[in-house]
Order: C-alpha cells, then sequence, then structure tokens
C-alpha cells in the first residue's frame, strides 16, 4: 500500500507541489495571477485587534501552511495586515517554517521601496522557485507518510449509518498502516463525549477530550440560544437529524475504532503518527485550512446532503494547499453532484459492499489521489476563502 | 403492503432509521443485525428520517445507536415519524439557562 510522492528535506512526502506564497493580500495575490503552480491564502484573519491567543493561532496556522509536505517552498512578503505584531512578523513565520529545511524566501516591501517594485521582484522570485520544484519527481512512500483530515457536514441519516462508517474504516486502515488521522468539531462530540473519551491513550487524553466538549458546551450555553437553532444546521434538520446528540452520535463514526493519541488545537501540529482528535469548529471554512496546518495533505469531507438542494457545485478546497475529496453515502446526493463527488459508500445501505469493503476501496482512491490523480473540485482554479479559528473577543 | 426497509442499530433502540419511502400504513421491515420485525406505518416518512419502533411516553428518553439522543416532547405512537416535533435534544440549551445571560 504506497503512494507517490515529492520528498520534503524533513523526510515527509508532499501529495502536491505547490510554492506557498503567505500571508495573503495584494502582492500574494498578484504573485501567484502571474505564476502558475503557487498558492495562497486569503483570509481576512489577519490579527489585527486579536489578542495573544488568537494570533498565535494565525501564525500556527501560517507556519503549518507552509510546513506542509504539499509545499515545495515559500515566499511571505511583509506589508501584511496585522502590523508589528511578534508572533506574525515575517522574520518569526520564515524560521519557523525554514526548520523543516525547505527554501523560504522574505519579500520586503519596505526594502524594495513600493509594493509593485516588490511585486516585479516576487514575480521572477516566484517561477525560479516554482521550475525548481518541477525537478522534483515523485518517488514511493508508505502509509506512514501520510496524514489526512475529515469533516462530516450537511450530515443526514445517511452519515451515521454508512458514510461516516466507511469513513472509520479509511482511518483504522491508514492508522493500523502508521499513517495520521485528523478529525474534530468539537460541537458535534456534544452528546457522545462519553463514547469518545473512552478511546482517549490514557487518563489524560480522555479528559481533554472530555473538557473540550464542555468547554464548548458552556460557550453555547451561554449565549442563551436554542442550540437546535444553530447546530444541528437546518440543512441536517431537512435529512432527518433532530437533535444534536444525534448528530454527534452519527458524527463519531468517522474516527473509526484507534485509540485517540491527543487533542490538539486548532493548526497544531502532532507530536507522533496515529488519530488524532483537534478541538475545531465544523465550518468548512476553516476546519480544512487547520488540517492542512497541522500536516493533512490531503482532506475528506463526508457529505450527507439529504437536507441540499440542487447544488451540483460543492466547494472548491478551502484546505489551501491539500486537495479535497468529497465522499457521499446518499444516493440523492450523488444524483445531485456528480461533478463533485469523489466516492459514493452507499453501496453500504443498499447491501452491495459492507462498510470493510467500501472503506478498502475509498483506501485506493485515497492512494490514487496522493499519487497525483486530481479531485474532482480540485480541477477548479477556486479556492474558497479561509476563515482561521480564532476564540478570544475581538478589540 | 410491500415490506419496506428500516435500519435500528441497537436492540436498546426504539426507533429505526428508514432507508426507503414509505406510504401511511406501509408495513415496515425493521432489520436489526441478523434479525427483522415489522411495524406499521402511521404517516408517510420520507427516507432517513426516523420511525419509532414501540410507543414512547412523553419524557421518556428516545435512543439510536443505543444512546441517547433526546427525550419525547410528547406521547408518541409505534409507528410515528420521530423528528423535531416530538424529539426534544437536551444538549447544549442555552434557552433553558435561568437567568439573564447576554
Amino acid at each position: 500500500m504506497n503512494f507517490t510522492g515529492y520528498a520534503r528535506p524533513d523526510g515527509s512526502a508532499g501529495i502536491r507541489n505547490h510554492v506557498l506564497v503567505i500571508p495573503g493580500g495584494f502582492l500574494a495575490a498578484k504573485i501567484c495571477d502571474f505564476v502558475d503552480g503557487t498558492k495562497t491564502i486569503l483570509t481576512a484573519d489577519t490579527g489585527s485587534g486579536r489578542t495573544s491567543l488568537d494570533r498565535e493561532t494565525i501564525a500556527r496556522t501560517l507556519i503549518g501552511l507552509g510546513r506542509n509536505p504539499n509545499v515545495a517552498s515559500v515566499i511571505i512578503h511583509t506589508l501584511s495586515p496585522g502590523v508589528g505584531y511578534p508572533e506574525l512578523k515575517p522574520a518569526r513565520l520564515a524560521e519557523e517554517i525554514a526548520k523543516s529545511g525547505k527554501r523560504v524566501e522574505i519579500l520586503d516591501v519596505a526594502k524594495e521601496g513600493s509594493t509593485f517594485r516588490a511585486l516585479e521582484k516576487g514575480v521572477p522570485l516566484a517561477r525560479e522557485m516554482v521550475l525548481e520544484a518541477s525537478r522534483l519527481r515523485r518517488q514511493p512512500f508508505d502509509l506512514s507518510h501520510l496524514a489526512i483530515g475529515v469533516k462530516c457536514g450537511h450530515s443526514d441519516t445517511t452519515s451515521g449509518i454508512a458514510g461516516n462508517p466507511v469513513i472509520g474504516n479509511l482511518f483504522d486502515r491508514i492508522v493500523a498502516a502508521g499513517g495520521t488521522a485528523f478529525f474534530g468539531e468539537t460541537t458535534e462530540i456534544i452528546g457522545a463525549e462519553h463514547i469518545l473519551c473512552q478511546r482517549g491513550i490514557n487518563e489524560e487524553v480522555s479528559r481533554k477530550i472530555l473538557e473540550a466538549a464542555a468547554k464548548i458546551e458552556a460557550a453555547a450555553k451561554a449565549t442563551g440560544d436554542d442550540i437546535r437553532t444553530v447546530n444541528p444546521v437546518p440543512s441536517n434538520i431537512a435529512g432527518g437529524i433532530s437533535s444534536l446528540e444525534e448528530k454527534s452520535l452519527g458524527a463519531i463514526h468517522k474516527s473509526g475504532s484507534a485509540p485517540v493519541q491527543d487533542v490538539l488545537k486548532y493548526g497544531e501540529r502532532p507530536a507522533g503518527k496515529g488519530l488524532y482528535f483537534v478541538d475545531n469548529w465544523m465550518s468548512m471554512g476553516s476546519i480544512f485550512a487547520g488540517y492542512a496546518a497541522s500536516g493533512a495533505q490531503l482532506v475528506i469531507f463526508q457529505l450527507g446532503g439529504g437536507g441540499v438542494v440542487g447544488n451540483d457545485l460543492l466547494h472548491t478546497s478551502t484546505a489551501v494547499i491539500a486537495p479535497l475529496l468529497w465522499t457521499t453515502a446518499n444516493p440523492k446526493t450523488l444524483a445531485m453532484a456528480p461533478t463533485s463527488l469523489d466516492f459514493y459508500s452507499g453501496t453500504v445501505i443498499e447491501g452491495k459492499d459492507t462498510i470493510e469493503e467500501a472503506g478498502g476501496k475509498l483506501l485506493q482512491l485515497v492512494l490514487d489521489i496522493a499519487s497525483g490523480t486530481m479531485t474532482r473540485v480540485e480541477t477548479l482554479r477556486h479556492t474558497d476563502p479561509t476563515q482561521i479559528y480564532l476564540r478570544d473577543p475581538s478589540f | 403492503m410491500t415490506a419496506k426497509g428500516a435500519l435500528m442499530l441497537s436492540e436498546k433502540d426504539n426507533v429505526a432509521t428508514l432507508l426507503e419511502n414509505v406510504a401511511s400504513g406501509a408495513e415496515v421491515l425493521i432489520r436489526l443485525g441478523k434479525g427483522t420485525s415489522t411495524v406499521n406505518a402511521r404517516e408517510s416518512i420520507p427516507f432517513g428520517f426516523k420511525i419509532a419502533v414501540k410507543a414512547i411516553a412523553r419524557g421518556a428518553t428516545i435512543t439510536k445507536y443505543g444512546e441517547t439522543i433526546g427525550s419525547a416532547s410528547c406521547d408518541i405512537k409505534q409507528g410515528e415519524m420521530v423528528h423535531i416535533h416530538n424529539l426534544e435534544g437536551g444538549r447544549g440549551r442555552g434557552d433553558l439557562m435561568k437567568g439573564g445571560v447576554r
């Protein structure tokens, strides 16, 4: 069970080979307009007026994206918003990313004397870096070099019965082979945390799982809102899910059965390999970039979709540099969005596949995509904006 | 009447998930592992929605996956659809908090 990827200096394996330009904004966007093979992050979360906790989350996200194995090299430009905060200084970001051994260049607008002069320098620099990256050839890697992250969304009752259990089987296979898998969506373990916490590798991890759920439930209650008007979201309810507890009990199936090694912060890199719970937020605009910052080379959206009507173009990747693979177990959803969905696990409901059989097929697809086959939404030149998961008030 | 399929995920469950649309009065085949039973649908229920496999009294726990997914907000008869109109989730309910918040 191998895939072919790009060897990085730190021993990791990229399944894509991008040059990343951060922190994003005019300069990054224009460089990416001109130079193929580049990526940037589109976000309004710049750190301005944010607490040290939130600024560190932004920094962790940018550094993590830069260190992700899918990135061959990085350009960091100045004149970023959030100017001057120590956590977000370009030199600090560059130093942290360079620990991976990859090439990092700083494009200093002040030094060039003008944004446009910096652009004049940045475009040839990016071209040269893309050319350099293109000289790399894929080579075989085993599954211990693969990390994936998953979210389930627009969940309906097919998600809990088939879609998520098939992802869980994929997770079990990847973890058993020495790889890494991330799941999260803390609000969506409320009502199922008593089951999930039994899978912590030790008491501390189990306690962290319970604490994460308790903290987000307390925050939900403090709003005074009926959570049922927030989450489950209306499309969940239209798909047959009646309560947050029901949604959570279906959602945890996507984690498979492996022990949980640790609870990570949004964008935090794991200390080792195996299954990790990430204390994050379910929004697809947020979660996937966080997984990529944690090191995921591939992200999966397991779609219910029973409550979604007439949407054939599903979101493109918000993981910035990691391709997004869409799965569903709902036959109506597959009929609605065949040009966006990569994998159908409704065969489990139809009695054509067992969960294990479908999980084995999904693993083959994952290895294929890891080796270079594009996901369906990856063929579109569009990246939806990223909302970094910030927890403090803004000032 | 043709038997329609629904899936129970644990023997503790008092609801099953429909794998097809069922019409009112249809006999629904309830699958639990390798075993089967039948329940008559008291109303039409769409694919993916839940049917009560036994009577559930107001206030009683509603169970799926062998776990609590909420409580009955009114008496539910066997064969009725179970959804937000008669199932009350109990977690994260800021609206049930006493005193002024926000």
